[in-house]
């Protein structure tokens, strides 16, 4: 009986500490931040054992603690799965989030309610831990919708800026959207299964699941922002640069992934589902990609970036891969993170600058955030050995070798080599060259909470490939022996990419911008999505509303049909119809003597 | 024929006299209408009662409902005219518009 489960409940309940704590004078004097961050160290620090715990034996837990209310025949406990996706998230998702925490504290330094941004990042933390550990769907969707709201809450941090507002309320909408998916397999599970916890359901037979598996592709489509519910993400850009780090890149969108991941076993026995995630991932990852190419706000880059990330890990799940996608989630936080951060460094110090066309030539000022941008970068398309190297070229190796949609293959492929392009783009447009921006901001980034942060992460994003993916334990064998092409396929569209990329950067620099053409316009303006979706059904629904019911129901029904109808009908007729001139005085009296006339005739008649 | 009918039917003659001869008002017209109905209901009812036309006793009641009718309609025609001349002269009535 060793102390497994302790130490992850109390690694959990610390997360908990300072919320507690912020009725108190603890919350209102400035030290609060650097007590949140050192609370987060220490869950790592207690995280890391119950990790190496499971790395050398392979233990897994499930705790049932309390039993809230039995429904009828539902049970409804508070219970943590413990199992090889949790156990290795937590660790990596507390690191990353240290590293952040850290960051924001130089990031948000003049902000006057940092100690109410601290709380709401451990509140998202800590339904993020929820939706991971929960062994229920219950339990799964008190977190779900709880990072829903603290992304909310973030995204709108500035609210005063009314972008900011509508890019909150665009996230929430379209996470409703997937939520809808989500309740129709929690429907289906109590109606056909009467279960909600993952053992009863994975065991029980059932011979179609397309109902609660599509339900909760929906959810994926909402959550991770898949091709059809996308526009939320890169808007959600309007929150500070610690919230896009955390929440759009590393954790709460990989939440829709990690959904699909859990419900592995019942999605090896369907082929359908299987096709319609990898379409679903294929088409979002190039389309994200595409956008991401002429994009100039260097966040909105990173956002679709995230984006065509996870739609290669939506494609991992369509190849029936769950254990890689797992392993791209964890490395991609790593290295999406300090992308975010080093963002967050150039914008802070160009006085937040955020358009690459007006940074450039910043090797030489901010030698620190260029070097780990570079390596953020190269760990993003994948180049061998680095952190990104060991999830993607195994996914793309085993999309290359399985017998697959040749389609969603040849679009993923595409997509890889566009990574490598707008990576370069952002590295050549902010990094190289001559300085373009305005030459009163000092730059300075020797502050030891930004250094710090972005070294951890920079460590991490080199070495933590090779440190996870040689000590978990074995999952899915990958395949070993391939024909040499296919091997080097993904190198060889990254180099491709690169190559491309440069040579057009070079060529174009200093040529005059002509008028763009239309396949710039599509790129540029996000494929016209969300200018098409987000004005065109709502106003043909609010015309059609107010023609049926104002028109058709008020004016042509009740007033029109019957009242109006006659008597326009009536006053047409009678103008036709008569040939008379009024004058009635003379008709009455040729009446009344005609009258007159014929009595008197008739009455003196013999 | 006895006195009473003689008076009656003239009085119905003057009425119909007054609806066919009038000056300008389209009221007086109205009016002498209703006499006509009047010095018929009386007739009626009289004649009914002195021979016993048991039968028919409700006519009179018949024909008041219809007069009545007949009055709200002359009098719509009349708020009509009114509505568009500010009078009600006969010789507005000369351009069979509304």
């Amino acid at each position: 009986m060793n102390l497994f489960t302790s130490f992850m409940l109390t690694s959990m309940f610390m997360l908990l500490l300072p919320i507690i704590m912020s009725n108190t004078q603890l919350y209102k004097n400035n030290l609060y931040p650097h007590y949140v961050k050192t609370t987060i160290s220490y869950a790592f620090a207690i995280s890391m054992i119950p990790a190496m715990m499971f790395v050398s034996s392979g233990q897994e837990t499930i705790v049932s603690n309390w039993h809230w209310l039995s429904i009828q025949t539902l049970k409804l406990s508070l219970s943590f799965k413990l199992d090889y996706f949790s156990i290795i998230f937590i660790p990596v998702a507390l690191f990353v989030t240290w590293s952040i925490m850290e960051f924001s504290m130089w990031y948000m330094h003049t902000d006057p309610y940092i100690n109410r941004f601290f709380k709401y990042l451990l509140m998202f933390l800590i339904t993020m831990m929820i939706l991971v550990t929960a062994n229920n769907l219950f339990q799964l969707f008190i977190g779900w919708e709880g990072v829903g709201i603290m992304s909310f809450l973030l995204i709108g941090w500035w609210y005063g800026r009314a972008d900011a507002n509508t890019a909150a309320l665009q996230a929430i909408l379209y996470n409703r959207i997937g939520d809808v998916g989500f309740i129709t397999a929690m429907a289906w599970f109590l109606a056909n299964m009467n279960a909600w916890d993952f053992q009863q359901i994975f065991i029980t037979q059932h011979k179609n699941l397309n109902i609660p598996l599509l339900g909760l592709l929906l959810a994926a489509t909402g959550k991770s922002a898949q091709f059809g519910l996308h526009p939320w993400l890169p808007s959600a850009m309007e929150g500070p640069t610690p919230v896009s780090a955390l929440l759009h890149s590393s954790t709460m969108v990989v939440a829709g992934v990690f959904l699909l991941i859990r419900f592995h076993p019942l999605m090896e026995q369907n082929k359908t589902m299987q096709t319609l995630t990898l379409c679903l991932g294929a088409i979002t990852t190039l389309f994200t990609a595409i956008c991401a190419l002429t994009q100039n706000d260097i966040k909105k880059i990173v956002a679709f970036s995230t984006s065509s990330q996870l739609g290669l890990m939506i494609v991992t799940i369509g190849i029936n891969q769950p254990y890689l996608a797992f392993l791209h989630i964890c490395t991609h936080a790593f290295f999406k993170a300090m992308l975010f951060m080093c963002s967050g460094s150039i914008i802070h110090s160009l006085n937040d600058e955020q358009d690459i066309r007006k940074m450039g030539g910043l090797y030489k000022p901010m030698p620190f955030t260029t070097s780990s941008l570079i390596i953020g970068s190269l760990a993003l398309t994948g180049m061998p050995f680095l952190t990104g190297f060991y999830s993607k070229d195994l996914i793309i190796e085993t999309a290359n070798t399985s017998y697959t949609n040749a389609w969603a293959l040849s679009v993923t492929l595409i997509a890889t080599s566009l990574t490598a392009a707008y990576s370069t783009r952002i590295m050549f447009f902010a990094l190289l060259g001559q300085p373009r921006f305005n030459s009163l901001s000092p730059i300075n980034e020797n502050n030891p909470h930004l250094i710090n942060s972005i070294k951890r992460l920079l460590v991490g994003s080199i070495f933590a490939g090779y440190l996870i993916s040689h000590n978990i334990p074995p999952t899915t064998i990958p395949q070993m022996t391939m024909p040499h092409y296919l091997k080097l396929t993904a190198l060889a569209m990254t180099i491709t990419g690169f190559i491309l990329a440069l040579e057009l950067n070079l060529a174009a620099k200093n040529l005059k911008f002509k008028y763009p053409s239309n396949l710039f316009k599509f790129s540029n303006l996000l494929g016209y999505f969300p200018t098409v979706m987000h004005r065109l059904p709502s106003t043909m629904s609010l015309t059609m509303s107010q023609k049926s019911a104002s028109m058709l129901l008020d004016m042509i029904w009740l007033e029109s049909v019957l009242p109006k109808s006659i008597s326009h009908f009536q006053m047409k007729m009678s103008t036709i119809v008569s040939n008379q001139k009024g004058l009635v005085k003379l008709y009455f009296l040729s009446f009344m003597i005609t009258l007159t006339l014929s009595l008197l005739l008739l009455s003196f008649h013999e | 024929m006895s006195m009473v009918y003689v008076n009656m039917f003239l009085a119905f003659i003057m009425s119909l006299m007054g609806l066919l001869m009038y000056r300008s008002h389209l009221m007086s017209s109205l009016l002498c209408l209703e006499g006509m109905m009047l010095s018929l209901f009386i007739m009626m009812t009289v004649t009914i009662l002195n021979n016993h036309f048991t039968l028919a006793s409700m006519t009179p009641i018949i024909l008041l409902v219809f007069a009545a009718c007949e009055a709200a309609l002359g009098l719509s025609l009349l708020v009509m005219v009114s509505n568009t001349y500010g009078t009600d002269y006969v010789q507005n009535l000369n351009l069979l518009q509304c």
